[in-house]
Order: structure tokens, then sequence, then C-alpha cells
């Protein structure tokens, strides 16, 4: 079991921050790895159990579902159901938390999955760089805009 | 129940921070306010059960004890014994995480208590800005006050 667990300050409020991250399938609009998004079954994006299917810039094909969502402490939780990218048991969680000192937002996101032998190294960057850091990049560059 | 919540960024790796602040007897070390501190019967700072002793510099006595001590978590809860303020059923938690990948710590402190309704506003106050944003803030120059 590989464990991807990486945060970050964001130099914006935590509402500002939730109001971007919050939409289950808002990250086709903020996310630059991700090319287009659609929640299944026409449910809503906040929905628990709602199944974001979505394609990457790069053309993988991949399904999601909601487990939980949280408004009170600004965190939800989703697991991969189908994907074109080897990611097997993958479950993932997000956390926004107030900076009181400076109205800034520390930003958690983790998760845990196993790999096909001899991914374990290239996944965990894929994870850990190409999906969470640059979404930290997208969600910071937004804000300061 | 009232709560207090006060967080902080501190510049320097988590582990650094943790191995000031998991001592429960420290806080002359990292705060201006309290004076002086010690354990009470001559128990170590990480016994769970212990009470510290501390004297402010504004005079008052507080005594408080240590219920919870976690060096994976970074994180301890305390509940207060004896103090000037008209609190009860006062526990805190401070907990560090770390902010990874600027290798710095995010710092969080907590508490909930009761009082009369009257003195909330002020209690609240006293306890999120006097004592912990202070601290914290403290800490956080301590450490270079980057972050």
């Amino acid at each position: 079991m590989i464990r991807v667990d990486t945060s970050t300050i964001i130099d914006a409020s935590v509402p500002e921050v939730w109001a971007l991250i919050r939409d289950f399938n808002g990250h086709k609009d903020w996310h630059p790895a991700i090319a287009e998004s659609q929640i299944e079954a026409g449910r809503a994006g906040d929905s628990i159990g709602a199944v974001r299917a979505f394609t990457l810039e790069s053309g993988e094909a991949l399904r999601e579902e909601l487990l939980a969502l949280s408004d009170h402490t600004h965190s939800f939780s989703y697991r991969i159901l189908t994907s074109d990218v080897p990611l097997l048991n993958y479950t993932a969680h997000v956390e926004l938390r107030e900076v009181t000192s400076s109205a800034r937002t520390f930003w958690r996101w983790w998760s845990s999955f196993d790999t096909p032998p001899g991914m374990e190294a290239e996944l965990e960057q894929v994870v850990r760089e190409g999906v969470y850091h640059a979404g930290f990049d997208a969600i910071a560059k937004l804000l300061a805009a | 129940m009232p709560e207090v919540y006060r967080s902080e960024v501190i510049g320097a790796p988590v582990q650094r921070v943790w191995a000031l602040v998991r001592d429960f007897n420290a806080l002359p070390r990292w705060t201006s306010f309290v004076a002086a501190s010690r354990i009470e019967g001559g128990m170590p700072a990480d016994r769970i059960g212990c009470i510290r002793h501390f004297r402010l510099q504004d005079g008052g006595t507080i005594r408080e004890k240590l219920l919870m001590l976690d060096d994976a978590e970074m994180a301890c809860r305390y509940s207060i014994i004896d103090s000037p303020m008209n609190v009860e059923n006062y526990t805190a938690v401070l907990r560090l995480r770390s902010v990874s990948r600027e290798r710095h710590c995010f710092a969080e402190w907590s508490a909930t208590f009761d009082c009369p309704a009257a003195e909330e506003t002020a209690l609240v106050r006293q306890i999120g800005d006097g004592v912990f944003a202070t601290a914290l803030a403290q800490l956080r120059k301590r450490f270079g006050g980057n972050g």
C-alpha cells in the first residue's frame, strides 16, 4: 500500500478555497490535468455517492465516487471506481483548515492505493506532483489573480 | 459550551516545533506570559496525568493536568484544575501538522469550557487572543517568523 500525504498553505481564506474545490464536478474548471468531467445519472455534484466520469488531458478516463463531504470541516473523501491509470484501491481525502492568524488556508490532500508491481514510484510521483501539487498551484494561482 | 480555536503557521519543520512544545513543563521557554513552571510530585513531564503548576507574569497561578500526549499525531490534551479564570470543564488541545510542501508547521490550539454566560465573550477573547494567539505568534517568531 502506498501512501501519499501532502499539504500546503494557500494565501486565501478557507471559504474562498472551499468555494472552488467543493464541487465534485468542478475540478475540470481549475485542475490543469482534467480535460472534461460529468456527474453520472444526472445527480448533483454534492450528493454522496455521486460518480464523476472524467478524462485527463493525456487521454485516460476515470470514474470516481464521492464518499463523504462536510461543509462543517471543509473536507471530502472519494475513491476510484474504474481507471485507465492503474491506481488500485485508491481512496483520497481533502481537508481545509483555517489559519486564524493570517486568514490563510492549510490544505491537506492525502490518499492510499496499490499499483501493479514495479509502478509504485512512478504512480506515487504522478499522484503527488501531477495531481495534488498541480492542484495546489492551480488554486493558488486562481486566487492570486 | 464555548469553543476557542486559533492557528498559526510556523516556518520550521514540524518535528523541531514538536520537540519544544511536547514538553508539558516548557511554557516559560516559549511564551512570554508564563514566568515559571514545575511538574508536581517530581513526575516526568510526559507522564499522562502529571500536573504542571505555573506562575504567570501577572502573578496568577494555574494548575493543568496532562490528559493525552501523542507523538504520532503530535498532539496533547490537558485540562485546567485551578486557575484565576472563572471556567469549568476546561480542556484544550494543542496539535501540530506538517505543511509538507514548504517543510513548515501548522499549529492549532483549541479549547472548550463552561462559564457564566455574562463572561463568555470576555473569556473567549482572553483565551483565544490573550493566550493561544499570543503564544502561537511567539512560537512563530522563535522559529524565525517565516511560513
